[in-house]
């Protein structure tokens, strides 16, 4: 936010003295090792893909080294800066420094392969980061995004049990979109064989660009004569782009939306009720799961004994022991886990939400 | 012919330039009087071109001084030329092909009405005056010059050059793509510009062009000046010798005639 | 402009006056009716080929949705971004140069525009909604985008960096550079006024200005008609035949006040009628939405700077030859880092009108919008070699290229498939055009 401010100050300067903006970035310096934070025997080592997105630094990092303190774990890490090759030196660097556990958050699931199997080899354990990693040695850990298409689905369809339907998938290209809609077709298929669901418009979106799901939303809604129920959209972003095309036809509110993220914007758009729910998965918890499970693995552990893995069949045909966490629908009942949490304050929230008419927002 | 007491319209002076250490004019000197048609002669390479687009503002040279009624001036880029009276025509032709007649004569220099816009109608109406003057049986003041023929073509690029109060005229081949009749057409035009006061610097190939038209003649071989002589004071001959063994007609001898047969 | 032409005039050895004897008038072939109604052929062809997607697409969707008024005016508005930012585009193209980097410039600037709207002024002003909000953050929006084109033309006109390379680093950092606007987040929701600029309900004017606008594009179009053949009266050019004047005029006006009837019979939806108070099953006429307004407004103003003034005239003729413009004496690096200003500053306003569409600045904003803004130009008829590209085309361009997507969405075909199609149509697009003029050359 502060950053924001103070781009938009920068940028305004711009038209005050006609002069070029300049990035504020300082960056945080790709490439180099980041420093330690707690001694112990166990060093465990976290390669992050790009450190650049706020979300790790924010919330992912803290959580992971918190776990690791309390293991009594060592901290080190490196940053790929988004390149794949550049990740697989990485892993090779921090196991140089004596890495006893890798988390990996894998830039590409498929390079990262030959370090992976290297590490495993040298008997170094590997956790597969919120992405897959394709080696039945790793333990991949992330939120069950299946469970996330099933808990949309669920709370669109307890608001609307009947009626017309339309459901805005994710990239086409990226196997996580399919998870999603795979779950929401688990909660609705049985209404949908009983014709009381009715499947109006189905599309994948391109990048999931949220301009691309409202201009398909709003072909759905000319093609459907606006008789539409509920909108299955898959991520917060693209429900972003349906609430607004809900909104030029008058429908904003009266049509069940769901998203997934718990984006500023969606949670607001919670608030305010024009969007249903938004499923949240708070990356804390994906950082403890990570860093526990890495400091148990260190200490020799073997990967089926670590409490509460299952086994996920993956893509790839692996058997990869998992663990995956259930994530959070949030809908307007309970608002009050992401402020709670502090994952949005209540300015952001509330913004213009007549006040009452949500318990969090005074 | 030369009026002594006045200076000349134009002189290029000692001037030098070179590409990547080979000097493709190395120190040439010549003038140019109103109302005079100067030949410029030489084979290919040997720095014709290059010796008049440093006047015509196309490229700078290197040393040397360039004096406009005998003070000396600088010219940095086409605009410079032009606003001294400087006007060419290049051997390419130098047209937007995608644009039709009027808007080539008139590139760079528009007429535009009180608003700044193109006066499309005032620039028509000036390239069919100036049409029909050069090349009557030119039609064609719509479709792009892509789509016209060589002689048209070339007629286009000497409008432009002879519409805007020229002092100094460069020609660079000017009648290289044209039929018999467009060449007489453009000879023609040269002595009427030559008597209306011009400074017209010619560039031939065709030695018989130069003979016909030019009151001197300067010669360039690899980059030097050989020598620059009045017409009536030489035979071909003794031009083609110039041009091609370097030899001003004094020193050269019967023998070296006889084997540019 | 008198003393030049005294002096042209003073030269000829005939008088002033007419010179040319007044030519036979052009025979009546369609041909000729077109080239006199100033709409070249190919111009022509494309709105057939328009004509033709949008028939064969009213036949082929459930339910014969495509031509109707609400689908037209759903295209009009989504064909308005990419519209606005194909008419700069042509121009670079003329120029012989490539702008990769319009989508992620539309992405700073527009988070940009989401952050200075979102988090700055409602602190500075005191107020969400404040009325100088969107003002002031559209003029950023336009002076970011001038100043980041601008500062591109100048390392490719000046420094000499192919455009490609440029533009494609670019590409990479105003992307990068937008991420770190916001860091990622969504930022949303955008100033009320703002949100005008986007359409839906609110941003349209309604059934009789759009009216308004009909009819002052008729009289505009008649006046034109007029001054030109006075213009050409004055010099005693050839006239058009009357009848052909007039049957340009009907077809014109008929043609803009068909469209606006045709538009204005989409009606605000029940729920927004209700919602203004008015008795139920009202029909009010939703009229052109703002966004079209200001695409069809960029595009009569780039039509009239490419053909009309000294500018437009300059990039066509660096377009043409490079070289033949320099000598010409035309300053071809400045006119260069102008036309990519001009193109920053119609992504600045693409970028507004986007934001405000959907009501959020995101980070992923123009997406591979280059890829549509360069195919709309080029289906429009702008060619690489330089020199050649209408205005009118790359607008058609955009609106065939959006037709395709939009149809396609109706039928419910899928991404990929319509990526398929579209990437099909643009190279068919341009091999007929190739031929075509290939055989016009011959």
């Amino acid at each position: 936010m502060a950053r924001r401010k103070l781009w938009a100050l920068l940028a305004l300067s711009v038209l005050v003295f006609a002069a070029c903006g300049d990035d504020d970035g300082d960056g945080d310096g790709g490439g180099g090792t980041t420093g330690t934070t707690a001694e112990g025997d166990i060093t465990v080592g976290v390669s992050w893909n790009n450190y650049n997105e706020e979300r790790w630094a924010l919330w992912d990092e803290p959580a992971i080294q918190a776990a690791l303190d309390a293991g009594g774990a060592e901290y080190i890490s490196t940053d790929a800066g988004s390149s794949a090759e550049q990740q697989l030196a990485d892993v090779e660097n921090l196991i140089s420094q004596g890495a006893d556990a890798l988390i990996i958050l894998a830039q590409d699931g498929e390079a990262i392969l030959p370090a992976v199997a290297s590490a495993l080899e040298q008997g170094i354990p590997v956790v597969a980061y919120d992405r897959l990693i394709e080696d039945p040695g790793a333990l991949y850990i992330t939120f069950d995004n299946v469970e996330v298409g099933r808990l949309q689905a669920a709370a669109v369809f307890e608001q609307v049990p009947s009626g017309n339907y339309v459901f805005i998938k994710g990239n086409s290209a990226d196997a996580n979109a399919d998870f999603v809609h795979s779950g929401q077709l688990e909660v609705l298929q049985e209404a949908i064989d009983a014709g009381d669901v009715v499947n109006v418009g189905e599309s994948y979106t391109d990048n999931w660009d949220p301009a691309v799901a409202q201009t398909n939303m709003e072909q759905f809604l000319t093609e459907n004569n606006n008789e539409v129920d509920a909108v299955v959209a898959s991520n917060d972003g693209m429900a972003g782009g349906v609430v607004a095309a809900l909104e030029a036809q008058g429908l904003a509110g009266q049509v069940a939306v769901s998203g997934q993220d718990g984006d500023q914007a969606a949670l607001n758009r919670v608030a305010l009720g024009t969007q249903t729910v938004s499923v949240w998965k708070d990356a804390r918890e994906l950082g403890t799961a990570a860093g526990e499970a890495a400091v148990l693995l260190a200490q020799g552990t073997p990967l089926e004994e670590i409490p509460e893995t299952l086994i996920f069949d993956s893509p790839g045909g692996n058997q990869m022991t998992s663990i995956l966490l259930t994530p959070i629908a949030v809908t307007q009942d309970n608002l009050d886990v992401v402020l709670d949490a502090g994952w949005i304050d209540e300015a952001a929230l509330c913004q213009g939400v007549e006040s009452g008419s949500v318990a969090v927002c005074p | 012919m030369t009026d002594v007491a006045k200076p000349p319209l134009v002189e290029l002076r000692d001037i030098r330039v070179a590409f990547g250490g080979v000097h493709a004019v190395d120190g040439v000197t010549v003038d140019l009087q109103p109302g005079e048609v100067v030949g410029l002669v030489g084979g290919n390479g040997a720095g014709k071109t290059t010796l008049i687009r440093t006047l015509s503002g196309a490229h700078r040279a290197d040393s040397g001084d360039i004096l406009i009624d005998g003070e000396s001036v600088t010219i940095n880029d086409p605009r410079d030329a032009k606003t001294l009276g400087i006007e060419t025509i290049y051997q390419t032709l130098a047209l937007a092909d995608n644009i039709d007649a009027p808007g080539n004569v008139f590139l760079g220099r528009e007429i535009t009405t009180r608003f700044g816009n193109l006066d499309y109608s005032a620039m028509e109406d000036a390239t069919r005056k100036l049409m029909n003057r050069l090349n009557p049986k030119f039609k064609n003041f719509v479709t792009p010059v892509q789509s016209l023929s060589g002689g048209q073509r070339q007629s286009v690029a000497i409008a432009r050059a002879v519409h805007f109060n020229a002092r100094i005229l460069i020609m660079d081949e000017p009648t290289a793509a044209l039929g018999p009749a467009e060449t007489n057409q453009v000879r023609g035009l040269i002595r009427q510009l030559k008597e209306e006061g011009l400074g017209i610097f010619l560039i031939s190939h065709d030695i018989h062009d130069v003979f016909d038209l030019s009151d001197r003649i300067s010669v360039m071989l690899q980059g030097r000046l050989v020598g620059t002589v009045n017409k009536d004071d030489v035979t071909t001959d003794e031009v083609l010798a110039m041009i091609i063994l370097g030899k001003l007609p004094g020193e050269v001898t019967q023998k070296d005639l006889a084997e540019l047969h | 402009m008198t003393e030049t032409e005294v002096s042209a005039a003073g030269r000829a050895e005939e008088a002033p006056g007419p010179v040319e004897a007044p030519e036979a008038p052009e025979p009546a072939s369609w041909r000729a009716t077109l080239r006199s109604a100033e709409i070249d052929a190919r111009l022509a062809g494309m709105l057939i080929a328009l004509a033709i997607i949008w028939i064969v697409f009213h036949i082929i969707t459930p339910g014969n949705t495509f031509l109707t008024p609400r689908n037209l005016w759903n295209l009009s508005v989504q064909t308005s971004v990419v519209a606005i930012m194909a008419t700069g585009m042509v121009l670079i193209i003329v120029t012989r140069n490539i702008d990769l980097s319009v989508g992620a410039v539309m992405a700073v600037v527009g988070m940009t525009m989401g952050a200075i709207q979102h988090d700055f002024l409602p602190d500075v002003l005191n107020r969400f909604d404040h009325p100088a909000t969107w003002v002031i953050a559209l003029a950023v929006g336009l002076v970011l985008g001038a100043a980041i084109g601008a500062f591109q033309g100048a390392i490719v006109a000046f420094v000499g960096v192919p455009s490609f390379i440029v533009t494609l680093g670019g590409l990479l950092v105003w992307r990068g550079i937008a991420w770190r606007v916001a860091s990622g987040q969504t930022i949303a929701p955008m100033d009320s006024n703002f949100r005008l600029l986007g359409g839906g309900s609110e941003g349209s004017i309604g059934g009789t200005w759009s009216w308004v606008v009909g009819i002052a594009a008729c009289v505009g179009i008649v006046l034109l008609q007029l001054m030109k053949r006075r213009q050409r009266a004055r010099f005693g050019f050839a006239l058009r035949p009357v009848w052909a004047e007039i049957a340009v005029g009907v077809v014109g006006c008929g043609a803009v006040l068909a469209a606006i009837w045709f538009l204005n019979r989409y009606y605000l939806p029940a729920g927004i009628v209700e919602a203004r108070g008015l008795p139920p099953g009202t029909n009010v006429s939703q009229g052109l939405a703002i966004p079209v307004l200001v695409a069809l407004s960029v595009a009569v103003v780039m039509t009239f700077i490419a053909t009309r003034r000294r500018f437009g005239r300059y990039v066509y003729g660096i377009g043409g030859n490079p070289e033949a413009a320099e000598l010409a004496g035309i300053k071809t690096k400045r006119t260069i880092v102008k036309t990519f200003a001009l193109m920053g500053l119609l992504v600045g306003l693409a970028a507004a009108v986007q934001i405000a569409r959907l009501n959020a600045a995101v980070s992923s904003l123009g997406t591979t919008m280059e890829l549509s803004v360069i195919a709309a130009a080029v289906i429009g008829g702008t060619s690489f070699t330089g020199g050649i590209g209408t205005i009118a085309g790359a607008v058609l361009g955009a609106l065939v290229m959006q037709s395709l997507v939009s149809g396609m969405v109706l039928m419910g075909v899928e991404a990929p498939l319509q990526d398929v199609v579209v990437g099909i149509v643009l190279v068919l697009a341009v091999t007929l055009d190739t031929i075509v003029r290939r055989r016009a050359a011959a």
